[in-house]
């Protein structure tokens, strides 16, 4: 994976070298068209801006290109340049024809055999900043004559000791006069690399700046998109001063701001390499601040006629910081093995190449490219960092957000569970509580009532009174059990049932034949369940002992999966109709049926006179 | 008999008793005690011969009373008369040493007869009870886990066999009818079943009061 995406990330920085290195313009010459006149030799002349040159004494055979530099070190002016040409072979005087001048810095006006023809701009201070735009001059053909035409251009420029950079210093380049047609393409693709591309890369940059330091100020915690941000943006307005021709204050006050303004940015480097491997350094902080101020104030005492050797001073310096910052970020993101370590090394390792070889130039060590690198490269290399650094990001966030949803699901299932256990405890404690109070509520009734029934139970004189209460105690004691009691298993109710009922047949000299499943069941007869058919049955077996005069009783359990029953039958002497067609209502029949019918049973009772009686219970378990 | 303690806090419920008592047992000395206090000191100080303890008093439980009784008094034979019917009241009793028990909202002569019986050593067993019995037999600790000094109490196939038909329902006299022996000798093995749930239960609280550091040994 890691290798993967350093492989990707080396091949698309190589693609866009290659596709950088395809666009370059071609430099040679020879591609131009054999009716394009060259000017490489020129007569100069030194004079005050305004003062029409008058070619004496002072006058200079110069070749063009003419840098000041090397030619007139220390100049600061203007400088009038005037070369002669017969119209180029192969045109006519109905050809348009112009004059393509590819660099003229400061600013440049052009003269054709006496006549102002054009104007780039300010000739005095401010002056126009036309350094880096190439200029095609139409020639009119009204001026124009086949023969010993005289080309004059007025250059205004600076010396390269009083502007921050090389490109800035004053120069003039060879000349070129064709026709217009054939000169305008050369025009236009300079044009395009030297203003537009440039410009274009000021917007992105800025633009990607914005965001950045959008996405910094949302999220407080990554400080390096903020430094990322606020380090494009600074990048792309500084990329202002190759394309900004007409600056508000002069030359000198532009190029001390811009000077200084690269303090700024190489510390917003350095801090964006250092937050990005989540690094923090008090001292380098501050190191970095008291250079923003020390850069300015350098740059103020040794005057505006040294700003050159004071910024190539600096530059260096710059420069060694960055790739400091960077080799110490790709060592820490080595160490830690960072997935990111290759496409940032790749974008890393350019840009310093990038700014290095433009530090070189500046020096004017090696040949100025005609290009300006450093505006293009770095933008699009930046392009690069950023697009890491928002894929980077947008990951992050997106496992912040997986990691966000999976807590939330964790949390939505431990509040379900709290709920349920809560749910449980609450009703545990009901229980509890309900047990509690049933068990109180039982231990009052034993206590009070049924000592009190016991003490008439005992001491009544009336045999009815002390059987009534004693039916009371008995009651008392089922609906005490109903209360407290558990779940019983159906087997066991039936043991007990078994054991009282053949007791207190026996008692009566009753023979009694009680048949119930042989096998052991597991099934389970609520409390209450237990209570009603112990009541149902007690009475049964009291009407047979009291009232039916039967010498045998048979009593049969069935159990099923849903439904459990109970027969009782005697060969007694039935219970006698009523008038309305009904069974006596004396023998508790209709408190049986309820009773049964409290449990959702049923309870039939099957009689006639001289037929016995047949109790039939059903009761659903 | 000559000493019988009666032990019953309400005053009616206690005169009827010892009027019941004294028609059962004519020549017995009839000891009464309403609290459970008096019926420990009247059993420190009287040797008895039968006990009638109620459980639900105002100073405790009669389960004390019979405890104390079968500690200092083991041939005196403890009756619970009580209110409660269910086996979670009686069967503490039984544990602690009582032979038996009588519900109190009995007949006289339905209660007279019982007494009897028991007096001549045919003590009631209902269903419930056997299965706690039961249960008690089956969940004793492993015989060894027991300490040396501890009586391993274990009932015979007989008395099992005894427990699990009056578990099942079957009566007393249906059991006898079954295997073939005599009302006698099956009231003789509910006997057993009761001393030895007395004597195992015994055993049990000591195992339980070491197990909790109330010993030192």
């Amino acid at each position: 994976m890691f290798n993967r995406l350093a492989f990707i990330a080396a091949a698309h920085a190589a693609a866009v070298l290659m596709w950088i290195a395809a666009m370059l313009p071609v430099a040679a010459h020879a591609a131009d068209a054999p009716s394009v006149l060259v000017i490489d030799k020129a007569l100069s002349v030194v004079t005050a801006p305004g003062i029409p040159a008058s070619f004496t004494s002072t006058t200079l055979p110069v070749s063009l290109p003419d840098d000041w530099a090397e030619t007139r070190p220390r100049f600061e002016g203007s400088v009038w340049y005037r070369a002669g040409f017969d119209r180029p072979p192969g045109t006519d005087a109905h050809d348009l024809m112009a004059v393509y001048i590819e660099r003229a810095c400061s600013n440049v006006e052009v003269y054709l055999n006496g006549q102002r023809i054009f104007s780039g701009g300010r000739m005095s201070e401010p002056v126009t900043r036309n350094c880096h735009y190439p200029q095609l001059v139409t020639l009119p053909g009204v001026l124009l004559q086949d023969q010993g035409n005289l080309i004059e251009l007025q250059v205004q420029g600076h010396s390269l000791q009083r502007v921050a950079s090389r490109q800035r210093a004053g120069g003039m380049s060879e000349l070129k006069i064709g026709p217009q047609a054939l000169l305008a393409p050369e025009h236009a693709r300079r044009l395009f690399w030297n203003v537009t591309a440039v410009e274009l890369a000021s917007l992105v940059l800025a633009v990607l700046g914005c965001v950045m330091i959008g996405l910094g100020l949302m999220n407080r915690g990554e400080t390096y998109l903020a430094h990322f941000g606020w380090l494009s943006l600074t990048w792309g307005l500084l990329s202002a001063r190759l394309w900004w021709r007409d600056m508000p204050w002069d030359t000198g006050v532009m190029e001390f701001l811009f000077c200084s303004a690269f303090a700024p940015m190489v510390a917003l480097t350095v801090l964006f390499l250092l937050s990005y491997a989540d690094l923090r350094s008090r001292w380098i902080e501050n190191a970095l601040a008291a250079q923003w101020v020390l850069v300015p104030a350098t740059l103020l005492l040794v005057g505006p006629g040294r700003l050159f050797f004071v910024a190539s001073i600096w530059y260096p310096l710059f420069v060694l910081e960055v790739a400091a910052a960077t080799v110490l970020h790709l060592v820490v993101t080595w160490r830690r093995k960072r997935q990111d370590f290759w496409p940032m090394a790749v974008l890393l390792v350019a840009i310093v190449g990038i700014v290095a070889y433009e530090l070189v130039r500046q020096r004017g060590w090696a040949d100025t490219l005609d290009l300006p690198l450093t505006q293009l490269a770095v933008p699009l290399l930046f392009v690069g960092i950023a697009t890491r650094l928002l894929q980077v990001f947008a990951r992050t966030l997106r496992a912040a957000e997986d990691g966000r949803e999976t807590l939330e699901a964790r949390v939505q299932q431990i509040t379900a569970e709290i709920e349920q256990n809560f749910a449980q405890l609450a009703e545990l404690r009901v229980e509890q509580v309900t047990e509690k109070e049933r068990k109180r509520i039982a231990g009052d009734l034993h206590d009070d009532l049924g000592a009190k029934l016991l003490t008439i139970v005992h001491t009544s004189e009336s045999e009815r009174i002390s059987t009534l209460a004693r039916e009371a105690l008995e009651e008392m004691r089922l609906s005490v059990r109903g209360l407290t009691g558990k779940p019983m298993r159906l087997a066991d109710a039936l043991a007990d049932w078994r054991a009282e009922t053949v007791l207190r047949l026996g008692q009566a000299n009753i023979e009694a034949d009680w048949r119930s499943p042989a096998d052991e069941t597991e099934q389970l007869l609520p409390a209450r369940g237990f209570v009603q058919t112990t009541r149902i049955l007690r009475e049964a077996v009291s009407n047979i002992i009291k009232h039916s005069g039967a010498s045998h009783c048979k009593v049969r359990c069935t159990i099923s999966d849903r439904q459990f029953g109970l027969t009782v039958q005697d060969n007694g002497k039935g219970i006698p109709m009523e008038l309305d067609g009904k069974l006596d209502r004396g023998h508790g029949m209709s408190s049986m049926k309820h009773r049964a019918k409290q449990m959702q049973g049923q309870c039939l009772v099957e009689s006639g006179p001289g037929y016995g009686t047949v109790i039939r219970l059903t009761l659903p378990l | 008999m000559n000493n019988i303690l009666l032990l019953e806090d309400l005053p009616e419920i206690r005169s009827w008793l010892k009027v019941l008592i004294k028609q059962v047992f004519p020549d017995a000395q009839i000891h009464e005690a309403a609290r459970v206090h008096d019926a420990l000191e009247l059993v420190s100080a009287v040797k008895f011969q039968l006990a009638l303890c109620d459980l639900g008093l105002p100073d405790g439980s009669g389960v004390d009373v019979v405890a104390a009784l079968g500690k200092s008094q083991p041939e005196c034979q403890s009756v619970v008369v009580t209110i409660h019917d269910d086996d979670d009241h009686l069967f503490p009793a039984l544990q602690a040493g009582a032979f038996g028990y009588l519900l109190k909202e009995q007949a006289r002569e339905l209660i007279a007869e019982q007494l009897k019986r028991m007096s001549q050593g045919e003590p009631p067993l209902s269903p419930s009870i056997a299965r706690r019995v039961i249960k008690h037999f089956a969940s004793q600790t492993q015989p060894q886990e027991r300490p040396q000094n501890m009586p391993h109490v274990a009932l015979t196939d007989r008395e099992n066999e005894v427990l699990l038909r009056v578990a099942k329902g079957f009566t007393l006299p249906e059991i006898g009818v079954q295997l073939n022996l005599s009302r006698h000798t099956i009231a003789d093995y509910v006997k057993q079943i009761y001393r030895k749930l007395n004597v195992s239960s015994r055993a049990e609280a000591a195992l339980e009061a070491q197990r909790l550091g109330l010993f030192r040994r």
